[in-house]
């Protein structure tokens, strides 16, 4: 009997304050997302229904924004977890400074976004920036910002500053598989790329499956970067789920839309969430 | 043999290549904080006369008010989320309280789109009329860092040896005395860890403080964003701005990385 209430005890304060912060917030979320709420009207809010959800699923602009950002998300993970898997190894072997080394290539992870996004508006701009005056000495004359690369550049942002997530957990990942397998395959004569496939990366699988999935889920929800950056321009080109949202919501003031959209992206992440969840669990168990 | 050396030419080549690109946009954004709007037209000026006119304007234009904003937010949200969510966590990892239902709450609330929950946070401080004060950014910065910090600690208290608080209990200790004088000194490490990474992503966040907090109250990323339009682009000053965001999370960092895995994962991969 004891037992129970301290255990209840101590959960009640966590669980409390997380349906105010969360649990209330959502619950209103989805009330806004079927009302034609607006900022600037004054007066009580008519329920719609799912006129919002309906109008929402037929905007050919909210889909885009779905594209761009699903665009955003395959070239920057894939990228993070290739330059980050050849990082992880590179630094599992590295002995001299290697804390030094590790400590100095994991920081651009802490660094606030807006500040990386609005670093490299300037690296990269085409009149004072420093990388496009490197490439024209060679004779390369590259728009970073323009139609049909802005959105790749957005991903290289995202690269530069995330990459050390990806070597962070898969640094991890390597340093605790087990020796023996890695030894015996060296015992008999296996070359370090069919290790690498055939042991190591299958042994790595768990982490790398969680480290992929956190990196999608984050990646899903880029703001910093174009807002410090392109704004969503060329055109529509560079919009985002989460600018997109913003835009709806701040820009035109139409929460009641802004809501809809945002569940409609919750359910998509939501679906992710859960089988991320159920790896976790299941790599915790064995 | 051959093919070793090979490799290794190429493992340094690769971490040579990886500190580079790391270093070069942070030391030119040190320098162009050094620079007067002149030499800023010249990315590879590197010999110049160094001038502190920058530092002066972003010290004038109450960047650090903005900074001192942040800290209260981030401070407030830590410490709150750490004496709740340690409490939590400990009941999560020792009796399962609350169930998988909380488990998952805490992951899926680290992982929400913001474009979800602040709507609501904005239209709850209009109607309280605490739009633009520091209240509404708490809250919603509560609403990450809070799971964040509970998720990081279920995994530390459940490496603590249920025999410790058996022992504590014998020796006549309340279940409650065991916690906090036996178990918690155990995770303090991992609690460190938890406030630290709790404080730079409150530090950090831009979206919840540019909707809640866009005027008078604003928080230091918000205030950074501010350079990018107000008045065309201050490009010295907001460099010096970028530069006092920056220093003290990533000189923060460095103490927690190597717990930081643990953390993140839920226990689930250790280092």
């Amino acid at each position: 009997m004891r037992v129970m209430t301290f255990k209840h005890g101590m959960v009640a304060p966590l669980v409390a304050l997380f349906i105010g912060v969360v649990g209330f917030p959502l619950g209103y979320a989805f009330y806004l997302s079927v009302t034609d709420y607006k900022l600037t009207s004054r007066g009580a809010p008519r329920i719609v229904g799912a006129d919002n959800y309906v109008a929402t699923f037929g905007d050919a602009a909210f889909w885009q924004s779905f594209g761009t950002t699903a665009l955003f998300v395959t070239v920057a993970v894939g990228l993070e977890l290739l330059i980050g898997l050849a990082i992880a190894l590179a630094l599992q072997k590295q002995r001299w400074a290697s804390d030094l080394t590790r400590s100095m290539l994991l920081a651009p992870m802490f660094i606030t976004p807006i500040a990386v996004g609005l670093i490299f508006r300037f690296l990269l701009n085409d009149q004072i920036g420093a990388i496009p005056r490197l490439l024209q000495t060679v004779g390369l004359d590259y728009d970073f910002f323009g139609p049909g690369k802005a959105i790749f550049t957005l991903a290289f942002i995202d690269v530069w500053q995330w990459t050390p997530f990806m070597v962070l957990l898969l640094l991890a990942g390597l340093e605790s598989i087990p020796k023996q397998p890695l030894e015996a395959a060296r015992v008999d004569g296996a070359s370090g790329f069919y290790v690498l496939r055939r042991v190591t990366l299958p042994l790595l699988a768990p982490v790398l499956v969680v480290a992929i999935l956190l990196r999608c889920l984050d990646a899903m929800k880029v703001f910093e970067y174009v807002f410090a950056t392109t704004r969503g321009g060329p055109g529509t080109e560079t919009q985002t789920l989460q600018y997109f949202v913003y835009q709806t919501g701040i820009q035109f003031f139409r929460l009641g839309s802004a809501s809809s959209m945002a569940f409609v992206v919750l359910v998509v992440v939501l679906t992710v969430i859960v089988i991320a969840f159920r790896r976790m669990e299941r790599a915790k168990r064995s | 043999m051959k093919n070793s050396l090979a490799l290794t030419v190429c493992r340094v080549a690769l971490l040579w290549a990886a500190a580079i690109c790391v270093l070069f946009p942070v030391v030119w954004i040190a320098l162009a904080s050094l620079k007067n709007p002149e030499q800023l037209n010249e990315p590879f000026l590197l010999s110049f006369s160094p001038t502190l006119d920058a530092w002066r304007n972003v010290l004038d234009s109450g960047i650090l008010e903005a900074a001192g904003r942040s800290a209260i937010v981030a401070l407030t949200t830590v410490g709150i989320s750490i004496v709740v969510g340690s409490m939590g966590a400990y009941a999560i990892a020792r009796f399962r309280a609350g169930g998988t239902l909380t488990r998952f709450g805490m992951l899926a609330a680290q992982v929400l789109p913001p474009a979800v929950l602040v709507f609501p946070f904005l239209t709850m401080a209009y109607a309280l009329r605490l739009n633009d004060t520091l209240v509404p950014v708490i809250f919603a910065h509560l609403s990450f860092v809070l799971p964040v910090v509970t998720w990081f600690l279920i995994g530390f208290f459940e490496a603590v040896p249920r025999s410790l608080e058996e022992q504590a209990q014998v020796d006549g200790f309340t279940r409650f005395a065991a916690f906090r004088l036996v178990v918690l000194p155990q995770v303090f490490p991992g609690m460190g860890a938890a406030a630290i990474f709790g404080f730079t992503l409150s530090w950090n966040d831009l979206f919840y403080g540019l909707i809640l907090a866009p005027g008078k109250a604003a928080i230091l990323p918000v205030a950074i964003a501010g350079f990018n339009t107000f008045r065309g682009v201050q490009i010295g000053s907001m460099s010096a701005a970028i530069l006092i965001a920056v220093v003290p999370v990533v000189i923060a960092s460095f103490f927690i990385q190597r717990r930081l895995v643990q953390g993140i994962s839920g226990g689930a991969v250790k280092f």
